[in-house]
């Protein structure tokens, strides 16, 4: 088994589709994890990029808390 | 535009996505976006400053919630860098209006561009005084000013096979890179600016690197802790 400080240095081994494409899915990907709905299987790739990437990571994250937000607003 | 001849844009708008995507309706407000932006006159220039106003919101929240990341030199230029960044994200959804197809809503589409450019601008920004450069000692640093991912590796036979390994199997833009990016935590919107190329390129040769090490580390016997 990979050592936790070793994958985040060297990534993961699987299919890593790179900032671009992942960047494409970014959107869809936040809007699923939203609506509480199972991941179909062509997110796994973009599973591995958010992992492997720092700043597709962050803002990742910055998109899902961008509509929370406005889900919170839209609903008070 | 009269709202009869908008509604029926909106229709088309929404029929041809449903198509195009082979998937539901799009729905009403996105459509709306889409029709007002693709228009003409007047309806197009207040949905030009309906979306600004919008990204630049969403601008603004980024950079307060990443602000602890910023040194205090940098906070006092932010508001700045958000309206330059919402400009230049405005224009990038204005550009690649054909390409959106529905898969999320409009506003989170768009939202993305703003994102993605203010968080890129911000990772610039704090960096704008700090030099990126391959640095050799990062291997022979004192423990306190090691590199934060050595600081955490406690397996000194591993981390030797891993200075050889990079020593050994990468490019000089390979190490540059993967000890940037992997070792010093530095950002790599700030590496793609400093090199003059773009992320994704960046992440490509960090992604090559990564595998020729993996494989270096396998082949020098450390299989089980690589993969």
């Amino acid at each position: 088994m990979i050592e936790p400080e070793f994958q985040k240095l060297l990534g993961s081994s699987d299919p890593d589709p790179g900032c671009d494409d992942s960047g494409e899915l970014m959107d869809e990907y936040c809007e699923l994890v939203l609506r509480g709905e199972e991941l179909p299987h062509r997110y796994t790739a973009f599973l591995t990029h958010i992992t492997n990437c720092t700043a597709c990571r962050e803002d990742t994250e910055s998109l899902l808390a961008v509509l929370r937000e406005q889900e919170k607003t839209s609903r008070g | 535009m009269s709202s009869i001849v908008c509604a029926a844009r909106i229709g088309a708008v929404s029929k041809r996505l449903s198509h195009d995507m082979n998937t539901a309706t799009l729905d009403r407000e996105s459509a709306e976006w889409l029709c007002d932006l693709q228009g003409n006159g007047g309806a197009r220039e207040q949905a030009i400053a309906r979306l600004h106003a919008l990204l630049l919101r969403v601008a603004r929240g980024v950079a307060s919630r990443r602000r602890e990341t910023l040194p205090d030199r940098a906070i006092e230029d932010v508001d700045d860098l958000c309206v330059q960044a919402v400009n230049d994200a405005v224009m990038a959804v204005l550009a690649k209006l054909d390409t959106y197809r529905g898969a999320a809503r409009f506003t989170t589409w768009a939202c993305k561009f703003a994102i993605v450019e203010t968080s890129s601008r911000l990772r610039r920004h704090a960096w704008r005084q700090r030099k990126v450069e391959l640095d050799d000692t990062i291997w022979d640093r004192l423990p306190d000013a090691a590199a934060p991912i050595l600081q955490r590796l406690e397996n000194d036979q591993l981390i030797v096979a891993l200075h050889r390994a990079i020593d050994d199997h990468l490019t000089e833009r390979q190490r540059l890179i993967f000890q940037s990016v992997a070792m010093d935590d530095v950002p790599i919107d700030v590496l793609a600016e400093r090199l003059e190329t773009s992320r994704g390129a960046i992440y490509k040769t960090l992604h090559d690197a990564r595998a020729n090490l993996r494989r270096a580390l396998i082949e020098a016997g450390h299989g089980e802790r690589v993969s």
